[in-house]
């Protein structure tokens, strides 16, 4: 890693552009204006964020929260977990535990900052950690192997059994940085006996774990209340999920990156239900306009992305579909499959999740149910075309929200699914999807440069006739 | 000597198999070093561990794979897809790591294309990646399952007494394994590391019966009249998934002796025999789950350091070259953390990325090897 990098604290310059963003964002029309010559780099985003005006500023003070959360941890006597998108921060949230979640922790930078996290991502490397591991742990990981943030107390993962680069960062990572692990893993199958009661033991494991490292008991008020917050939130979310089935979708295509992005750094916070509540007034007026959530207004193609979304820097990604008048139907990250969920209502077995608050025994196996349909452990822990998994939730989402055409985006350290991309991707073609695999990396645009994702994404509408 | 040893370690249809299939006894592939052996055994079931041996590419295997993918599971596909594999009635594709389990549904849509890849009997099998309590009982389940498909499906019956004669059996291919491991630890050996390799990768290529034949004239005769082994520096190998013993002949022909493997072929990997005193499931449980050595097993990287310092010492290395193969991500950072505490208790280590199968960049690694034990001796 360069020296100069060494200089300044990851997690501390994060706090600090989220901080400028949010004041800028909440300056005036003129004040904004004139502080956009002082970010040439990253003008875009920053109009991506504006022009939704609350939501906008509503997401960037709750980034902003999340981070100042994990730099005053220290502070406020917390502990600091390093965990992993998929899984669900509730009951660390109970446990005055402040999560740190690597894949968010990398996405912001990415899009942020103008020489994103390379220099990060490649000190991973120097420690051992293999070059063809995971882009979307690495790129905030490397700091805490460098040891420029808060440091950590222990590290939670739950991909076991779903994804072995996701979880390998995570086991390095206590080797290399000697703190205790604990991690759950998941038989391929989904809803079965057996499959429920491993889960179940294997979370209340985790609660003996988290019990043991913080010295706490698990507090019933707070996790009854986060419970509360987070079944409040569901139904948010599946209200605008319902409205993004509508012809246009009146859903701004960035807010499902608010929508899950919110989710993993603050689930449960009421800053969220107030972000998410803000995201529905705006889709609700959309549509009560009969408006899409396009910029133009205008929605030439509906896509749903299968896996995940791209990150380009500047957040181009967005702007890209925006200005192609391509409405984004959503990805894994955006659906969390709570029961009441507007695309479960017509499964034959509603493969839902049910908060219970009467008993600590029924939040503890809510919590385990929400956790085991967080995104990825849900659909890719087993074959792709078994039961429940990835291609029978992407052809549900791509026939009830109408989707024209299924995008595939990932990155290149993602084994588990590109072991089966293709295949996959012919079922889709044959249920009369035109499929498209992005072979760039959602994190790190050395791999493939945004001009280049970018030509060939309108390649691909353009031959196949969507736009 | 070593024919039927040596013709087993490099072709999946060796005479010993052919003998086999001639009995009508079904034969069944299996993927991972963690799926028991002893279980089909008990039911007369020939268990062959899948290896992509004898291809000269990856055409088929890259229409199904997406490319950033380890070529081992690639090569087994191109294999099958070859017709290399065609005496097999059946195949367990146990979820090892992405990779790997990524075969089922890549194995099933490409026997839509290339029909003679579709066996009559093919079974997913999900292997905990953790040794808790209730880990161990999923692993016994999946046994269990495993246990009453094979004898739904063949017709058979498998009782416990069978289970626990198979793993009579098994464990005298491992105690002869564990006989011919000795002539390594002469100095100079009395037997070469590829030699050596060739009986373990024999090991789950043959009957067991026929291989204790052989493993044994072959241990005798070694034994008897010891190998021409120069005293060069004692090497140990460790990492991802190695079937091939080119990569041992190029380290030996640079002048070395390889003295040991600490990859998941052959039955010496585990070391331990399976306990023939607890309940034949639990034994197979504790031998396959408990002390598996792969970095599958998560949050257990202590333990598989001191198995391997183990090793070290008990073949007196003088150097480890800790391979992987692209992609491998499990393998790759397991070296790259092994390799500083190796190197900080004074055992000097290498670190190579190599495709699976005969080497295609010899050059590129005998330079490496070459500049690796100038450092060394």
């Amino acid at each position: 890693m360069r020296p100069e990098i060494r200089e300044y604290p990851f997690d501390w310059m994060l706090h600090k552009s989220m901080h400028i963003a949010f004041d800028s964002l909440k300056g005036s029309k003129k004040e904004y204006q004139c502080m956009l010559k002082y970010m040439p780099y990253f003008q875009g985003l920053m109009d991506l964020l504006g022009k939704y005006d609350e939501p906008g500023i509503l997401f960037v003070d709750l980034v902003k929260d999340a981070v100042d959360e994990i730099v005053f941890a220290r502070d406020q006597g917390k502990k600091i977990c390093m965990t992993t998108f998929c899984f669900s921060p509730i009951v660390l949230l109970a446990m005055d535990v402040v999560p740190v979640v690597m894949e968010p922790l990398t996405v912001l930078p990415t899009i942020l900052w103008k020489r994103g996290t390379y220099d990060f991502m490649n000190y991973c490397f120097e420690v051992g950690l293999s070059e063809t591991s995971c882009s979307s742990q690495r790129g905030a990981l490397g700091a805490y192997l460098a040891g420029l943030c808060e440091p950590i107390d222990f590290i939670v993962f739950d991909s076991g059994g779903v994804c072995d680069t996701n979880a390998n960062v995570f086991a390095f990572s206590a080797s290399y940085l000697n703190k205790p692990l604990f991690q759950m893993d998941y038989p391929a199958s989904f809803l079965d006996k057996e499959t429920r009661e491993y889960q179940r033991k294997d979370y209340r494991e985790l609660i003996s774990f988290l019990e043991s490292q913080t010295g706490n008991k698990l507090d019933l008020d707070r996790l009854r209340q986060g419970l509360e917050e987070t079944h409040k939130q569901d139904l948010i979310i599946s209200q605008i999920d319902e409205f993004q089935m509508l012809k246009p979708n009146p859903l701004p295509p960035i807010f499902n990156l608010f929508m899950y992005a919110g989710r993993f750094l603050a689930t449960s916070k009421p800053g969220y239900t107030k972000l998410l509540e803000s995201m529905l007034h705006t889709v609700q007026n959309n549509a009560d306009q009969g408006k899409s959530g396009l910029q133009s207004g205008t929605e030439k193609c509906r896509a749903l992305f299968c896996y995940i979304d791209h990150y380009s820097s500047d957040a181009r990604m967005w702007n890209f579909l925006d200005d192609n008048g391509i409405s984004h139907l959503g990805s894994i990250l955006s659906r969390f499959f709570p029961d009441h969920a507007p695309y479960l209502q017509g499964d034959e077995i509603n493969s839902g999740y049910h908060i219970k608050l009467d008993t600590l025994d029924d939040m503890i196996d809510s919590l385990s149910a929400i956790n085991a349909r967080s995104p990825m452990v849900k659909s890719i822990r087993g074959p792709y075309d078994s039961p429940y998994m990835w291609l029978e939730d992407a052809l549900a989402f791509a026939k009830l929200y109408q989707a024209d055409c299924i995008i595939y985006s990932g990155t290149p350290g993602c084994r588990n699914t590109w072991g089966m991309v293709k295949p996959f991707a012919r079922d889709t073609e044959k249920h009369g999807f035109p499929t498209h695999i992005m072979y760039s990396d959602a994190f790190d645009e050395r791999v493939e440069s945004f001009e280049t994702t970018s030509l060939r994404l309108a390649e691909f509408f353009r031959v196949r006739q969507l736009i | 000597m070593m024919n039927l040893i040596k013709q087993a370690a490099f072709d999946l249809s060796n005479d010993s198999i052919t003998e086999w299939k001639k009995s009508n006894h079904p034969i069944v592939g299996y993927t991972c070093s963690q799926v028991p052996v002893e279980l089909f055994y008990a039911g007369g079931i020939l268990p062959v561990r899948l290896r992509g041996v004898g291809i000269h590419g990856l055409d088929i295997a890259d229409a199904y794979y997406g490319p950033f993918i380890c070529s081992f599971p690639k090569a087994i596909l191109q294999s099958m897809a070859e017709k290399k594999l065609t005496h097999l009635d059946g195949a367990v594709i146990a979820d090892g790591c992405d990779s790997m389990r990524r075969l089922d549904e890549c194995w099933r849509r490409a026997s839509n294309d290339y029909p003679h890849m579709r066996l009559p009997f093919f079974h997913y099998m999900n292997i905990p990646r953790k040794v808790a309590d209730h880990a161990r009982d999923w692993f016994i389940y999946e046994l269990q399952k495993l246990q009453t498909l094979l004898m739904s499906h063949f017709n058979i019956t498998i009782t416990l007494e069978d289970i626990e004669k198979a793993i009579h059996l098994y464990n005298k291919s491992r105690k002869i394994i564990e006989q011919i491991e000795t002539l390594r630890k002469f100095n100079p050996p009395k037997i070469s590391g590829s030699d050596a390799f060739l009986i373990s990768l024999a090991a789950e290529s043959m009957a067991p019966e026929t291989f204790q034949k052989e493993a044994s004239a072959a241990y005798e005769q070694f034994l008897s009249q010891p190998a021409e082994i120069s005293d060069g520096p004692r090497i140990l190998i460790s990492g991802s998934a190695y079937d091939d013993i080119h990569l041992i002949q190029t380290i030996e022909s640079a002048g070395a002796n390889v003295v040991g493997e600490n990859v998941c072929f052959g039955p010496l990997h585990r070391k331990t025999q399976v306990s023939e005193k607890l309940s034949p499931l639990e034994a197979l449980m504790e031998h396959y789950l408990l002390t598996c050595p792969c970095p599958r097993m998560f949050g257990r990287f202590d333990y598989r350091l001191g198995l391997l310092k183990e090793q070290i010492q008990s073949v007196q290395a003088k150097g480890v070259v800790l391979q992987n193969i692209r992609f491998c991500d499990l393998h790759a950072s397991e070296n790259g953390l092994l390799e500083p505490e190796l190197e900080k208790e004074g055992i000097p280590c290498i670190r190579l990325e190599r495709e699976y199968g005969s080497q295609t960049d010899t050059g590129r690694l005998r330079m490496r090897i070459d500049a690796f034990l100038e450092r060394i001796t």
